[in-house]
């Protein structure tokens, strides 16, 4: 019987030697064009952005430029760079908003949820959702106009048709004011997706909570809700992210005043940064900015998500 | 006061003030007022420049590109361009951007040396450009016999406050830029309730009070006055300036030790205009930009403006825009009884970015464009009203379309006026400057307090 003589690998050509490569490698070539793009727009900036942080870099001393400046950008940021100021005035912001944002949005799509009509259902959702497709600089630009203490159309309702006095609400309440009209602004985003996670509860589950008997609330407090939580985080999430960065709206709307009354830490680099030329110093701010922001989703992701809404 | 509006004023108002407010103005200015210019072909003849001892045609065939800010100048110039192109064969390509977008734009392409632009505007931030290296001086062009005829040009028919503020407001020796617009403090009344209420227009301070009280106690539904309350520097402190030139004192007693922000003038004007606002100026006055101004005062809910730029004139008397229209009247801005006229002028300049790859071909374009033809037809042939040049304040024809008053006030102003200095760090030390004053404004902080505080942020940052 003759052994089967055994085959030596091929001592291969260059093309062989490629196609071994690649389907040993193949997950991680897959993977290759997200990692360069994540590379280019994510990890690059962050690590320019770092470089820029400690180092002389306004841009009206050119003589400075690029010289190693230590921490000093951080400590000039957050003792006379206003930066403690405006990170209180933005987690202020952040929590309004979005106690706002999240309780509203909940209760309209569950008052949508209940209409009976599929047309009014329809008309209502398009009604909720429409202040969302105005940007941001716009509705500011309009809102001052209404909010105008002499010609503007709130201070007349208000004046004419309560018994109260409207305040000067640019002036006198203003960072309530942007937090309200944020919350006109974004509720929508929220309603939209409270409302699609309420329509998927199944009929099952709230015709078996209706059988025993589970007053509304009951209903909402042990049925909806738990069902819902993924739907939840995620939407808190994501609005979560996106009012840190809010910046338009409140730029026009006060441009970071009264005083610094507004001044919201996307303004505060902006200014740093543009209109003083010290991007250094608005560097700092905005790494400072990014590592606590990466740093709060993490933990709400962890703790939050994984432990409590898919264990 | 009561106010008492009806569904119809209500309406009406908040129309104009949306219209106000949407018509993105610059400093002042508003596209309401750009255009106007008849399209087809310009009247501007070529026999106008080939007059000039200029070789136009040294640089045919190349371009330049323009990076300029949304303002009525660049419609008001855009029709006659191509006589330019055709007298020096050189193309012209506009990149044209709202104010704010642009001042973004133009700090990347300096900053970062693209040199997309050969020309741009400049304003506050000539200084702050100059020293950083990212403008050019003009000298070595205006002492080229092929690019300059001093005969033609009429150097001294420019206002001095726009030659003193090409020279950095003084801080440069050389030319930074060639102005394009200026703009005047003038102060705006109501000649209906001034007539109604046997007002005399105020020459004092102390009589623009007195004419203010009386409005906002006896007028109905009118407020004394109003006034740019909004901080950023060109708001609450592009008004005031005026009013500390006219105190005697000045931004800068001793650069860059002495800021002048808290000496008796200064804290005098800022007492004055702050008392003036919270008495007799709207609610929420702190947080009033030059467009609520405009609006309100066109809407009118206003008896005055102490003092604005003289560019809301073609606005408030614009009936399409304005509900008082036939009712606004013009005149110079006060000043204290033992003080000096002197009010505030702030002028567009445009300049040759220090990357510029023609910057021949763009100094010839702003020679051409601040010269005395091209300024003339611009503001017969549009509704311009921003010339640098005197003698188009003295053209008959331009008085009579803009208005005989009108004219003769800017003309005394701008002949009357000076720049503010802006120093390199004031886009830093104007920004603290105006918090200040706008927290002042709102009643959160005495005046004193708050010019002291301004004045050592601004010693502070220029001692650095």
């Amino acid at each position: 019987m003759s052994t089967p003589t055994q085959t030596t690998p091929p001592n291969g050509s260059g093309l062989s030697r490629f196609r071994e490569l690649w389907n040993d490698y193949l997950p991680y070539w897959f993977m290759t064009p997200m990692v360069i793009v994540m590379l280019l727009i994510t990890i690059f900036p962050g690590a320019y952005d770092l470089y820029l942080s400690l180092v002389k870099y306004n841009l009206a001393n050119p003589a400075t430029i690029g010289q190693f400046n230590g921490l000093t950008n951080f400590e000039t940021a957050f003792t006379s760079g206003g930066a403690v100021n405006s990170f209180t005035l933005t987690i202020l912001f952040v929590a309004g908003a979005l106690a706002l944002e999240t309780s509203i949005g909940f209760v309209l799509a569950a008052l949508v949820t209940g209409v009976r009509s599929s047309w009014m259902r329809t008309f209502y959702r398009i009604a909720f959702i429409l202040p969302m497709a105005v940007a941001p600089v716009s509705l500011a630009t309009i809102t001052r106009i209404m909010l105008n203490t002499e010609i503007g159309v709130i201070p007349y309702l208000i004046g004419d048709f309560t018994p109260f006095t409207a305040p000067s609400f640019l002036s006198d309440v203003p960072l309530l004011t942007i937090i309200l009209v944020d919350t006109w602004n974004w509720t929508p985003f929220m309603f939209i997706i409270f409302y699609a996670g309420m329509s998927s509860v199944p009929e099952t589950l709230l015709e078996a909570s209706r059988v025993d008997g589970a007053p509304l609330w009951r209903r909402y407090l042990h049925v909806i809700i738990p069902y819902m939580k993924p739907v939840l985080f995620v939407a808190i999430l994501i609005r979560l992210i996106d009012l840190f960065r809010t910046f338009g709206l409140v730029f026009t709307l006060t441009h970071g005043g009264p005083g610094t009354a507004t001044e919201l830490v996307s303004i505060n680099i902006f200014q740093t940064g543009f209109t003083f030329v010290d991007l250094g110093g608005a560097a700092a701010v905005a790494v400072v900015y990014l590592v606590g922001i990466v740093a709060l989703c993490n933990v709400l992701i962890i703790k939050i998500g994984f432990e409590g809404v898919w264990d | 006061m009561t106010i008492q509006r009806n569904r119809r004023d209500f309406i009406k108002t908040t129309s104009v003030g949306l219209l106000g407010g949407l018509a993105g103005c610059t400093r002042g200015g508003s596209s309401d007022d750009s255009g106007g210019a008849e399209s087809g072909n310009p009247s501007l003849s070529l026999n106008e420049y080939e007059n000039a001892d200029i070789d136009w045609q040294q640089f045919e065939g190349s371009s330049i590109n323009i990076g300029a800010v949304q303002h009525p100048w660049v419609s008001a110039i855009e029709p006659v361009v191509p006589v330019f192109e055709e007298l020096t064969g050189v193309e012209v390509n506009w990149n044209v951007l709202p104010e704010q977008e642009y001042r973004t734009k133009r700090l990347t392409d300096v900053g970062t040396g693209a040199g997309e632009w050969d020309v741009f505007f400049v304003d506050q931030v000539v200084n702050q450009f100059r020293e950083a290296g990212w403008i050019q001086p003009l000298d070595p062009y205006f002492a080229d016999d092929s690019m300059y005829d001093e005969d033609w040009y009429a150097m001294d028919d420019l206002f001095e406050a726009t030659r003193w503020q090409a020279h950095g407001g003084g801080y440069s020796d050389t030319w930074t830029g060639s102005p394009i617009t200026v703009e005047v403090q003038t102060q705006f009344y109501r000649t209906d309730l001034y007539e109604e209420h046997g007002l005399e227009v105020a020459e004092t301070f102390e009589e623009f009070r007195s004419n203010a009280r009386t409005l906002h106690e006896k007028a109905p539904d009118v407020i004394g006055t109003t006034g740019r309350g909004q901080q950023g520097y060109g708001m609450n402190i592009y008004v005031l300036n005026t009013f500390i030139r006219e105190h005697g004192a000045q931004l800068w007693d001793d650069y860059p030790d002495n800021s002048g922000l808290d000496s008796e003038g200064a804290l005098s004007a800022a007492e004055w205009y702050v008392n003036l606002l919270q008495d007799y100026g709207p609610g929420g006055v702190a947080s009033q930009t030059w467009s609520d101004v405009l609006s309100t005062m066109q809407s009118g809910r206003a008896g005055h403006i102490v003092s604005d730029a003289n560019l809301f004139w073609p606005n408030l008397v614009d009936q399409e825009t304005s509900d008082v229209a036939e009712d606004i009247g013009v005149a110079k801005v006060p000043a204290p009884v033992d003080g000096e006229f002197a009010p505030n002028a702030y002028a567009w300049q445009i300049s040759i970015s220090e990357n510029a790859s023609n910057p021949e071909g763009a100094f010839l374009f702003m020679l051409w464009a601040s010269s005395e033809p091209t300024n003339t037809w611009i503001h017969l042939n549009s509704s311009a009203a921003f010339s640098v040049r005197q003698s188009v304040w003295e053209n008959e024809e331009f008085r009579s379309r803009v208005g005989e008053n009108f004219a003769q006030v800017t003309l005394e102003s701008l002949q009357a006026a000076a720049p503010d200095p802006f120093d390199s760090y004031y886009p830093q030390w104007g920004q603290t400057y105006s918090e200040e004053l706008q927290t002042a404004i709102g009643g959160n902080q005495d005046v004193k307090e708050a010019m002291t505080s301004a004045a050592t942020v601004a010693e502070g940052i220029t001692s650095e």
